[in-house]
């Protein structure tokens, strides 16, 4: 059964390859653009550039710290909401709550937490910014942690109690890594929606440029430079790496595991 | 059993110096508020590439750019909602936003006597003095309150391999390039040449381009769905490059856009022109206002004020206009010409050239982008309505 | 009890901080839609204005337009989705799973304006799709509606947030039980049968998430509209933004509201119709 007809196998990874070259095709543009010549000078010209650019490195800080931030603060509040999901008396109720900050128009929810910031006497920082991105990550952290967890046996559980585990030891010893691939996901998610939220970052960005309202200002205003398109294909570049490193380092588990 | 119990001490392990590495800057950095950094917000076209080495060097302040967005949304939520007010000491956007930055309270006026290039400067005299239309980029009641760092006349642009020589915002209408025409999202700029282009043709009964009544603004609005309606155009379009793409790739034929995108697209190999057309141009300035932070200490305003200066003068000017393709101050052509290794011979001409050109517009006049109309309101529910047909 | 205390903590610490960051503000918010205005301010009072503003304008069809789109959007990227989920949750090997769900997530990491323009180019009446469609002959110019059209918003979206939705169903999925599934197939049922019984039921949980994911995505995406939308294409946050432009503060936090409503009746209807304890079951089950 679970080989499925085996002649409809290559049909659905053909399938699989068409989506996801429908999402790399977006990112051949910025690849060519960044290569841009013109002025005589040299295909890399605009690599040189980023480093150059004093607001492009001083955001590009920002929002790599801003990024881990969120991805640690909002999973771990996304496994806490998907506990007291699980474990307080109206879980339909926290479910609610925790999904509201998706329900609000980004631009309205800016602005309402912005007022409300200046009510509390928080001035715009670093703290802010992660305050709203944290807010409009958490529904999704604890939908993802929430899924895994939904497909966790709590069979498990109770073998660890009956062996005499406590609350906590069965839970980071059974549960955890059983619903791990729930908690990556949501720390992967939240960095991603760090890396692209716009409209509620801008309104209390305060001092900061991130990447991401820099480039919405230049693309606004004066014209997307060949210097982003590099920073872009950079990213690109580092990440398929990445990507290409665990894959082979899985291989080469996979291998010995089958050598053993 | 061993596995997981390594797995989940890394896991602990990470986690604490994960948040301590994040929280430790979180609350403890709160970017040069105080002494020391000039917060300049900034919608990209003040940005002289980072270099801030010739105000920096002689004052000993740094300037921090934060790049914001220009829509009177985002000016506003920034400064309203965002406690912008604290966070920047000049905010350098297109001007005439006087009546809700003063009415707010969000911006002090400014003493022209601590700014020695004000008088330097024959723009300001000659388009934007008090009692002058284009006064309203930079004063409010009698008070000026923003420093004029760049002005430019508007128009549309085209490609004449695909028209021919244009020379009236009538293409933007002609059936002719029906579909092949775009416009900008914006009420005070494609509005009020729509406006323009309706009184001058006789189309309309319009008093004042400038400042239009609602039923004006709504015969103009008409006007618009009638063309959207017969597809007259392709894309409304909301930003630089955005434009830009529309001239280079030749989505479309005749554009309302704003002058350096023609620029832009002429260094990329395409052969745009920007029109002089006969109803005249759409004039406007950028302002950079100071704005109102009871806690600012002197020396922080003064330093304020030396940045300001340092924008009205000559290398600044020289150097926005190469980068930007806007007309600064009239300093900025004889810095470029008379310092050939701060600006080789083709960027001193550019400077001069740009300057001259924009001057002659102002000279011939048109319509003065008013950002805050009387009937602002009605403007926007129009607009929308003219979005949502 | 020190460690029970701690644990209440932890579980209410996310309640707190929605409560507090959230539900304050969002409180201000709906009170602030009856709002009268003053000049550039606003102040308090309790007028419908704002409402009946909404209401009779041309915003109204904004809003319809909106929910429609997205729910168009959502669809269309659920059925590519599922498949994909399903396949790589029961055929493909682990590794190959992996590096799937990793293929998925890197486009993300890029910009999401410069990846959204991207397609302004490629989809353009001069750009290299036109070009492929008139050199082989299939249409005879460069066809229109690939931009700026409701055709390219919903490519947008669908880039923007279908790989989002693949995730949490291939969870799922990927957490059913093989016994069952065994024990269909040995009790007769024909592998149509089986996904409509059992499969499916079970991963209903992944597909309520991946619901949300796409639907309030699209739903509040604004970058989209405004690149590849055509002459004016707005969705709410675009007009939200617009009379913010006038700082008409109540226009804006009514249409805020009216979209938290609109969102919340939505979720009671889906509550109605599939029933949350299919999601919540196991989890829910297991506390009593």
């Amino acid at each position: 059964m679970a080989g499925g007809r085996p002649a409809l196998t290559p049909l659905v990874w053909g399938y699989i390859a068409l989506v996801l070259a429908f999402l790399y095709v977006p990112l051949i543009p910025p690849i060519l653009f960044s290569f841009e010549t013109g002025g005589g000078a040299g295909a890399l010209r605009w690599y040189a550039q980023i480093w150059r650019n004093p607001i492009l490195t001083s955001s590009m800080l920002t929002t790599l710290k801003i990024g881990i931030a969120v991805a640690l603060a909002a999973t771990v509040l996304g496994l806490a909401s998907a506990m007291a999901i699980r474990e307080l008396r109206a879980p339909r109720l926290v479910l609610l709550l925790m999904l509201l900050p998706v329900f609000i128009p980004g631009v309205s929810m800016g602005l309402a937490t912005a007022f409300f910031f200046r009510q509390l006497g928080l001035a715009p920082s670093l703290l802010t910014i992660a305050i709203v991105q944290v807010l409009w990550a958490l529904p999704f952290a604890t939908l993802i942690v929430l899924t895994a967890m939904s497909s966790f046996d709590p069979v498990y559980l109770e073998a660890a109690y009956l062996s005499g585990a406590n609350r906590r030891r069965a839970f980071l010893d059974v549960e955890l890594p059983l619903i791990w691939p729930g908690i990556s996901g949501a720390a992967t998610f939240s960095l991603i929606l760090s890396f692209n939220e716009t409209v509620r970052t801008a309104i209390v960005q305060g001092p900061y440029n991130t990447v991401q309202t820099y480039i919405w200002s230049t693309y606004k205003q004066i014209g997307l430079s060949p210097t982003l398109y590099a920073l872009m294909s950079l990213l690109i570049l580092l990440t398929l790496t990445l990507v290409a490193a665990s894959l082979l380092a899985g291989a080469r588990r996979a291998a010995s595991l089958r050598a053993e | 059993m061993n596995s997981a119990l390594t797995r989940r001490q890394m896991m602990k392990a990470g986690l604490v110096t994960g948040l301590a590495a994040t929280a430790g800057p979180l609350i403890a950095r709160r970017a040069g508020a105080a002494g020391g950094t000039i917060n300049f917000a900034d919608i990209g076209v003040g940005d002289p590439d980072g270099d801030w080495s010739r105000f920096t060097g002689p004052t000993g302040y740094n300037v921090n750019l934060v790049a914001i967005g220009n829509a009177p949304s985002a000016i506003l939520n920034v400064l309203i909602a965002g406690g912008g007010t604290a966070s920047y000491d000049i905010i350098n956007i297109v001007g005439g936003m006087q009546k809700p930055l003063v009415d707010n309270n969000l911006v002090e006026p400014i003493d022209i006597a601590k700014l020695p290039n004000w008088s330097k400067d024959k723009n300001i005299d000659e388009f934007l003095g008090k009692g002058m239309p284009g006064f309203q980029f930079i004063g409010y009641k009698d008070t000026i309150y923003g420093v004029p760092t760049v002005l430019q006349g508007d128009s549309f642009a085209y490609l004449p391999e695909k028209t021919g020589k244009l020379d009236s915002y009538a293409a933007l209408f002609d059936p002719k390039w029906k579909g092949y025409v775009a416009l900008e999202d914006n009420y005070t700029t494609a509005g009020q040449k729509t406006a323009l282009y309706l009184k001058h043709a006789k189309l309309a009964e319009i008093s004042n381009p400038d400042d239009m009544t609602p039923p004006e603004f709504k015969t103009v609005v008409d006007f618009l769905i009638d063309q959207k309606k017969k597809g007259q155009f392709r894309v409304i379009w909301s930003s630089f490059q955005q434009a830009v793409d529309l001239i280079v790739n030749k989505e479309v034929y005749v554009i309302d856009c704003w002058e350096p995108m023609v620029f832009v697209s002429k260094s990329k190999g395409v052969d745009a022109v920007y029109a002089d057309p006969v109803e005249g141009y759409l004039l406007w300035a950028m302002a950079a206002y100071v704005t109102k932070n009871p806690n600012r200490s002197p020396e922080q305003t003064d330093a304020a004020y030396k940045l300001l200066d340092f924008m009205l003068g000559g290398w600044y000017g020289a150097k926005i206009t190469t980068l930007r393709g806007y007309m600064t101050n009239t300093q900025a052509p004889e810095y470029a010409q008379q310092h050939k290794d701060e600006f080789p011979a083709e960027d001193a001409k550019k400077v001069t050239d740009i300057t001259e050109n924009v001057r002659r517009k102002f000279a011939k006049g048109g319509t003065w982008q008013n950002r805050w109309p009387t009937h602002v309101d009605v403007y926007e529910s129009e607009w929308s309505r003219f979005k949502a047909s | 009890m020190r460690g029970a205390a701690l644990r209440w903590a932890f579980l209410a610490l996310p309640i707190a901080v929605v409560a507090v960051f959230l539900l304050a503000p969002l409180g201000l918010m709906v009170w602030m839609s009856f709002w009268e205005r003053a000049g550039l301010l606003v102040r308090p009072a309790f007028t419908l204005a704002a409402y009946y503003d909404f209401f009779q304008g041309a915003r109204l069809s904004v809003l319809e337009r909106s929910l429609w789109v997205s729910l168009e959007a959502t669809a269309i990227s659920l059925l590519i989705a599922y498949p994909i989920a399903y396949f790589l949750a029961f055929k493909a090997r682990p590794s190959a799973t992996r590096a799937v769900l990793l293929l998925f997530t890197v486009p993300f990491l890029i910009n999401y304006i410069i990846r959204t323009f991207a397609w302004t180019y490629l989809l353009g009446r001069t750009g290299p799709v036109n070009g492929a469609l008139t050199a082989l002959g299939i249409t005879q110019g460069p066809v229109d509606w690939l931009l700026y059209s409701d055709v390219s918003v919903l490519v947008g979206l669908i880039t923007s947030y279908m790989p989002f939705m693949i995730f949490p169903l291939w969870m799922s999925l990927a957490g059913i039980d093989r016994r069952l599934l065994q024990a269909s197939w040995i009790l007769g049922a024909p592998p149509a049968a089986t996904f409509w019984k059992i499969t499916l039921p079970l991963s209903l949980p992944g597909v309520f998430a991946a619901v949300v994911f796409g639907f309030v995505g699209c739903f509040g995406e604004s970058a989209v509209p405004i690149i590849m939308g055509g002459v004016g294409y707005q969705l709410m946050g675009n007009t939200i933004t617009s009379t913010l432009d006038v700082l008409n503060f109540p226009l804006a936090a009514a249409m805020s509201s009216i979209v938290v409503a609109a969102m919340l009746a939505l979720l009671g209807l889906w509550y109605l119709a599939f029933d949350i304890r299919a999601f919540l079951g196991k989890i829910v089950r297991w506390r009593a």
